[in-house]
This record gives structure tokens, sequence and C-alpha cells, in this order.
């Protein structure tokens, strides 16, 4: 429901039904003073035929407008003098003064008047004409009330308008926040009453910057804390499978392992260090002119003895394209696209790395052969420890699904937007995966 | 002329209107769209000029008695669907969203029956002066008053029945749909007794002289508790018989949904 | 009090209640359905949107047959709050209204559409 039309009808409607009724009085008063004044305008005709001094025989006929007839009698009931327009049978009622009767096709207003020496003095006039008359000067001033109605329409709609504008101007402000942006709500001379509005909200985004900084601060201090035992236990655990071999004994199986699954946790704290590194709101990004395609290719090469493990083709396709960028975070993001890329791609399969620039942005997309993602999982990947099928992937490979949570912070930091879909190196059972990230080449700041 | 013209309008209008709010105040309740009122307005507008036009035709059946029994039936069956809107909204008053097509139907086909019924005389009325022009402009003028009057006051309860405490709301909804119904229930008898298809008697009592049917109050309890100042016995035994059927029925639904887990 | 009413259709059977209120509502309505006696006759007419004649005298007590004939090519609603009657009768068309058994006294009616002329009354001796 709107506010502004819910005070626009309802107080439309106050007006019109206070003002109505009001003009409906004052035409109901005006009404009745005029039927007075006309009635008192008979009485005077009648009094003015009582003191004429008629004498006849036979009954004289007289011209008259519409408005009025009469009649007058002598004391014995003989018709002395009439109207033009009125009936020689006797009009009105017996009683003296006013009554209402139809004659001559139309209903009149009589009155009867005794005038001394029992003379009868009766004079009508048409009920229809004079209401017709006070009708049309009363209406006059009823309709200014009338046309008031619309510019009070309009009028109100505008000082609602007005009234409104601050609850409007809150609601743009909340509207064009971004998700992460929690600064407080900025919004000048609010009236009293959105004032609690604004302080509670302020207080609530005071409230959770703190929590979330408090949240991200304790995971990175427990990473970074994590990270020197871990160092020590892997150590450890190396120098007991050289004493073993040194002694010649096999390795037992638990050992190694115990070994893998150090390395896995060494691997987990390692990206979530990463992931609160590049948290953007936090990273001090320095930003200058890099060649995307050349530090693919030098991270190519850094990754190659991965690929060449296990048997995959890595190809790097497109040609030197200059953002503005920072180079540590973009090496983190292509590191985690290659990784990723690697580890679920079965052993034998392709993996195409293409950068190019196009119409105003910088595509960065790397393809794979691999099993691909089901469209209904792909916006969800994006989640921090979000694996697609959880921990039983088909593809057993290890990792913690942190990988395109940083790829998405980094691509964030850098305005630019990533996409998934698939591959056009797939094929029927294994449709691969392609990520793609777009650079906008200007970068509003 | 002008005085004339509001009173039949605000009274024919203020009918319509007060139903109006009522149901649209429901719908708001339940969450309804509210866009079945254009339809049902256009409806009940379209339709009440069809039958303004032909009014004579149907006064002439029935031994000229096509009128009263024709406005009888449609009062029936307005009663009949209002009694209906009452008891699918006890149903889905926890928010079930049960039956909703038949619901928003009723309300749709109880306001076109309404507006055209109480339309169809504003429109014979102002085909009536088309062709004075001496006096038109004071029936428009009147006529322009009457509605906004009627309006005025079906928004003004409107708001009223939307602002209602969450609790109480419904009850007082359905209290008024059965006040309303019932004096549907007892115009519908007048009509009948006017077509002597029903005995008619002296009335019980006159109460004019406290409240004058002619009154702006007077048409307001009209339309909303069916006041009549002279009524007869069997207007009376027949608004309390349908206040009654009504309430039974709503509180057997009321009981009904309780008992249902 | 509510919860008791409650309580007490809970246990009712539903369709013992409907019963009860259709018994209710045949013994209030029918006891004197259609007894179509012939009633007595009496007959106005609308000219110029003026009622003739402008007073008619009816017996007390009995139910009288109004024949309203509308001469106008406009048309008129015969309205009375005391009579409680209300009925639209077009141009040149002829209306049958039900009215009383009245006890004696005076009940005015008028043309709805042209209150101001079309007026009249019935009397009841």
């Amino acid at each position: 429901m709107s506010i502004r039309l819910f005070l626009l009808v309802a107080l439309l409607s106050t007006i019109t039904l206070v003002n109505f009724i009001a003009a409906l009085h004052g035409y109901r008063a005006s009404m009745e003073e005029a039927q007075r004044l006309f009635d008192r305008q008979i009485t005077g005709t009648a009094l003015l035929l009582a003191a004429l001094p008629i004498d006849r025989t036979a009954p004289l006929v007289v011209e008259e407008n519409d408005l009025q007839a009469f009649q007058v009698r002598s004391a014995d009931g003989q018709l002395l003098m009439r109207s033009d327009n009125a009936p020689t049978t006797p009009i009105g009622d017996v009683q003296e003064g006013f009554s209402e009767q139809n004659f001559s096709g139309f209903r009149w207003r009589v009155y009867n008047h005794s005038a001394a020496g029992g003379r009868s003095i009766r004079v009508a006039e048409r009920v229809d004409l004079r209401f017709r008359l006070a009708d049309e000067v009363v209406l006059q001033s009823v309709m200014p009330i009338l046309f008031g109605l619309p510019v009070a329409g309009l009028l109100i709609w505008l000082v609602i308008g007005r009234g409104l504008a601050s609850l409007r101007q809150l609601a743009s402000e909340l509207r064009h926040k971004r998700a992460e942006d929690l600064t407080p709500l900025t919004l000048a001379a609010p009236p009293e009453e959105l004032l609690p509005l604004v302080r509670s909200t302020n207080a609530l985004l005071e409230r959770l910057q703190a929590s979330f900084e408090r949240e991200r601060r304790f995971s990175a201090d427990a990473a970074h804390e994590l990270r020197t035992p871990i160092a020590a236990i892997q150590v450890h655990a190396d120098n007991l499978a050289n004493l073993l071999r040194a002694n010649d004994a096999a390795a037992p199986e638990s050992l190694r392992q115990l070994q893998e699954s150090i390395s896995r946790m060494a691997h987990l704290v390692e990206q979530m260090l990463n992931l609160f590194r590049v948290t953007p709101e936090h990273y001090p990004a320095r930003f200058e002119p890099i060649d995307l395609h050349r530090m693919a290719r030098e991270v190519i090469t850094e990754l190659y003895p991965a690929f060449a493990r296990r048997g995959q083709e890595i190809e790097l396709q497109g040609h030197a394209a200059i953002i503005r960028g920072d180079r540590f975070a973009l090496v983190l993001l292509l590191q985690n696209l290659l990784n990723n890329a690697c580890k679920y791609t079965p052993e034998g399969g392709r993996v195409v790395v293409d950068v190019k620039q196009q119409e105003g942005v910088v595509l960065l997309r790397v393809q794979d052969s691999g099993p691909g993602m089901p469209a209904e999982e792909r916006e969800r990947v994006f989640e921090r420890f979000y694996r697609v099928g959880g921990d039983r992937h088909e593809s057993r490979a290890p990792g913690c699904g942190l990988g395109l949570s940083i790829v998405h912070h980094i691509a964030e930091l850098h305005q630019a937007r990533v996409s998934l879909d698939t591959s056009s190196l797939g094929c029927q059972q294994s449709p691969g995966l392609a990520v793609s990230v777009i650079f906008p080449l200007q970068v509003s700041k | 002329m002008l005085l004339t013209s509001v009173i039949l309008v605000l009274r024919e209008v203020l009918e319509a209107a007060l139903l109006l709010s009522i149901l649209l105040a429901m719908s708001h309740y339940l969450e309804l769209k509210t866009r079945w009122i254009f339809m049902a307005l256009a409806g009940g507008i379209l339709g009440s000029m069809v039958y303004g036009a032909g009014i004579g035709t149907v006064s002439d059946t029935f031994d000229g008695m096509g009128q009263e029994l024709l406005n009888a039936t449609m009062q029936f069956a307005i009663y009949g669907l209002l009694l209906l809107v009452g008891i699918l909204l006890i149903l889905n008053r926890r928010g079930e969203r049960r039956y909703l097509p038949l619901l928003q139907w009723s309300m749709v086909l109880a306001v076109t029956l309404a507006t055209l019924r109480e339309g169809s005389e504003v429109y014979v009325y102002l085909m009536a002066f088309r062709y004075q022009a001496d006096l038109l402009q004071s029936v428009l003028l009147g006529a322009f008053i009457g509605g906004g009057i009627g309006f005025s006051i079906g928004a003004l309860f409107y708001y009223l029945l939307v602002g209602l405490p969450r609790k109480r709301r419904l009850i007082v909804a359905l209290t008024l749909l059965a006040l309303v119904a019932a004096g549907l229930c007892l115009q519908a008898t007048q009509l009948l007794e006017q077509a002597d298809w029903l005995p008619a008697q002296s009335p019980l009592w006159d109460s004019s002289a406290v409240l004058s049917e002619n009154s702006v109050l007077g048409q307001l309890s009209y339309a909303l508790l069916g006041y009549e100042a002279t009524p007869t016995r069997n207007v009376v035994a027949a608004y309390l018989c349908g206040l009654l059927l009504m309430t039974a029925l709503l509180l057997l639904a009321w009981a009904k949904s309780r008992s249902q887990p | 009090m509510e919860s008791r009413i409650k309580r007490w259709l809970l246990r009712t059977d539903p369709r013992n209640l409907a019963v009860a209120v259709v018994v209710a509502l045949v013994v209030t309505l029918v006891p004197a359905l259609p007894a179509q006696a012939a009633h007595p006759e009496f007959q106005l007419e609308i000219r110029d949107h003026l009622f003739y004649p402008s007073v008619l005298k009816v017996p007390a007590n009995t139910k009288v047959r109004l024949i309203v004939i509308n001469r106008d090519t406009t048309p008129e609603e015969f309205e009375s709050y005391e009579l409680n009657r209300e009925k639209v009768i077009m141009g040149g068309q002829k209306a049958v209204i039900f009215i009383g058994p009245l006890a004696p006294g005076e009940y005015p009616f008028f043309g709805e559409f042209n209150p101001k002329t079309a007026q009249g009354k019935v009397i009841v001796e």
C-alpha cells in the first residue's frame, strides 16, 4: 500500500465529505430562505389585493405573469376578480394560510387570506418556477466548492510528495547501498519521524561491521597461528619417513596417508589466508598496468610440472592485453583457476587459456575438458567451503572449496565479472568447464 | 433539483460503496489482488445501463411485477454470495489460501450485481434529464455531490476496516457483512410485499421521528444496517432470519475450521 | 458467552442447526403466502410531473391495488418512505403497486425524479 495514495484518498475523501455536506447544508438553508422570501411576496400581493376597492357583479379577469395566480371572493363566496391563469373554482385550502395544490396543469403554493368584511383572497405561486428561480441563484454559491476540489486534490498530492521526500531519499540511499558497504546512512536533516529509523539502521550497520571484522580477524589469526604447528608436523612426518627409509624399513601405509592429510591441511590454511588477504574491503591493492597475457604465460610455466604429471595438454591463446590490476592478486587468481582446471580434468585432458581484448573489456577464459559443472551449482560454488558434490567429488581430487571464492574476491577487487559455462573443449559425456573473468578497461573508483 | 439528485444518487452509491469497501478490506486481509474491483465495477456499470434501458420491458413481465421480482432475486443472490464469501473468508483466516478463485468470483459477482441494481436507477434518473438543459446542470451537480459523499464515506470506511487491529478485524468485517446481508433480505422482502407475493401487515413501529430515512445518517444506517423506519412483521422476520442464518453458518464454519488441525 | 456458544456449536450436528434455521424461516414466512384475493383498485396518473389525483382516499386495514399510469414521456419513480414503496415507472407505462393494509392516517408519496411538483398523499380512513 502506498502511503502517498492512502493520504491522498483519505484526505480528499475527508475534504469532500466535509465540504459537500457543508455545501448541501448551505444549499438547503438558502433554499428555505428563498422560499420564505417568496412566501412574503405572496402575502404582500394578498394584502395589496385586499386593499383594492372592488365592487362588481361580473368577475374581473386580470392578466398575470406565469408565476402568480389569484382569486378574490366576496363574503358570500362570489368571485369578484381573478387572474387569467386561475380557475373559477376556489383554489387552496379552506383554512387560512399556506397550502399546496394542483390546478391548471401545475402545482401551486396557495395563500388563503381573509380580509376585513369577509372577503377572501387567494394568491398562488407556481412551485416549480419559484423552486427553479431559487435553485439558479443558490447554485452559484455551491459551484466554487466543487471547482475547488480538483485544485485541493492537486495541492494535496504535491504537499504529500514534498512531505515524503525524505522518506524517498532514505529509500533510495538504502537501495543504492552495495552489499558490502556498511558505512552509516547520511540523510541531510532527517525529519523527526525518520530520525529513529536512521539511528537504529546506523547502529545496526555498525554492529554488523564490527562482527564482520571480528569474524575476519579471528579466521585470519587462526589460519596464521595454524601455519607454524602444521609446518612443524610436516617436518616431523618427513623426518619419520626418512628415518624409516634409512633403516630400510618400508614406510607403513598410514604414514603415507598422514603425510597426505598434512599437506591438504597446509593447503587449506594457505587458501584461507589468501582468501582473507584478498577480501575487497581490506586488501591494500596497488594498481599498475599489467599484461594479463604475459602473466598467464608465467603462471602456466610455473605450474607446468603439475599438468605434465597428469599428461594434460595446456595451451595459451590470444594476445597481449593490458589492464590495471594488482600483481599479487592476479597471480593468485590465475593460479587458482589453473589449479582447478588441472585438478578436475582427467589425465590426458586438455586445458586452454585465452586472453584477449574486445569491446572495451579484457577477457580471460580458462577452459577444460573435464566433467564441467551442472547449471544449478554455478551460483553456489562461489560460497566459501562449497564443493560440487561435497567431499565425494568424483575426481577424488583433494580441495578445500575456497578457490573460486578467492577468484570471486579478486574479480570484485578489479570490478570484474566471473561467469561459468560449458566449455568448447567438452563432449557429450564431459561437457567441460569454461571460467570467464571479464575485466572492464575503465576502472571506476 | 440539486438536493433531489444528491439524495437519490447518494442512496444508491452508498449501498454499493459500503459493500465494496467491506469486500475490498477482506481482499486486503487475505492479501489478494484487488484488480477484481475494476472488472466488477465495469461489469456493474455496463449492466446497469442495459437494465436501465430495458427496465420498461422488465416491468411488464409477471403481471407488472417484473421489476420487484428481478430486484428481489438480485438481493437474495447477493445475500447468497455474501454468505459464501463469509464462509470462505473464515476457511482462509489463517492464510490457508484455499478456494481463492471461488472467493474472488463471488466478490466480483456480488459487487457487479449490487452496482447493477443501484446503478440502473441512477442511469434512468440521469437519462430522464438528458434533454432538459435548464435542469441538467443542477441534476448533474447533485449527482456529483451525492456520488462524492457516497464514495468518500466508502473510502474512509475502507481505511477504517484496513486499519483495524489484526485480532479483531475479521470479526468486525464478518459482522458488517452479516448486517449488510440481512439488510438485503429486508429489502427483498419489502419488494415481495409490494408485488403481493408476500402478505403485508401494518408496521410494527415508526421510528421516523428519531431517525428519518430521508437524512444522510438515515441513508447510512439503511445501507449498512438495513435500517427501516416503519417495518412490517415479515420484514423484521426476514431481517432476523437472514441475520441468524448467516451467523449460524459462519459460526459453524468457524468451529469447523478450528477443529481441523 | 461466546465460547459457550462455540462449544455448543461444536457439539451440535451441523445438519440439525441448518434444519432448525430453515424451519424457523418457513414458520415465519409461509403462514400467508399469496392469498390472491381480489383487492380494491385505485388509479393514479402522472401528467407533467404532477399526480392526479394528488389526494387519494383508501379504506383502512385493507390491501389495495394501486395502478399508477405515467402519461409523461420521461420516467418517474413512485416513492414513499411512509408506505415503504419504491418503483420506477418508465414514460407511458402503467405500474401496479400493492399497498396496505394500513392504519388510518396520512401517507405522503412523491415522484422521486421530480419531488417538488410530483407530490401527493394517501389518506386512509
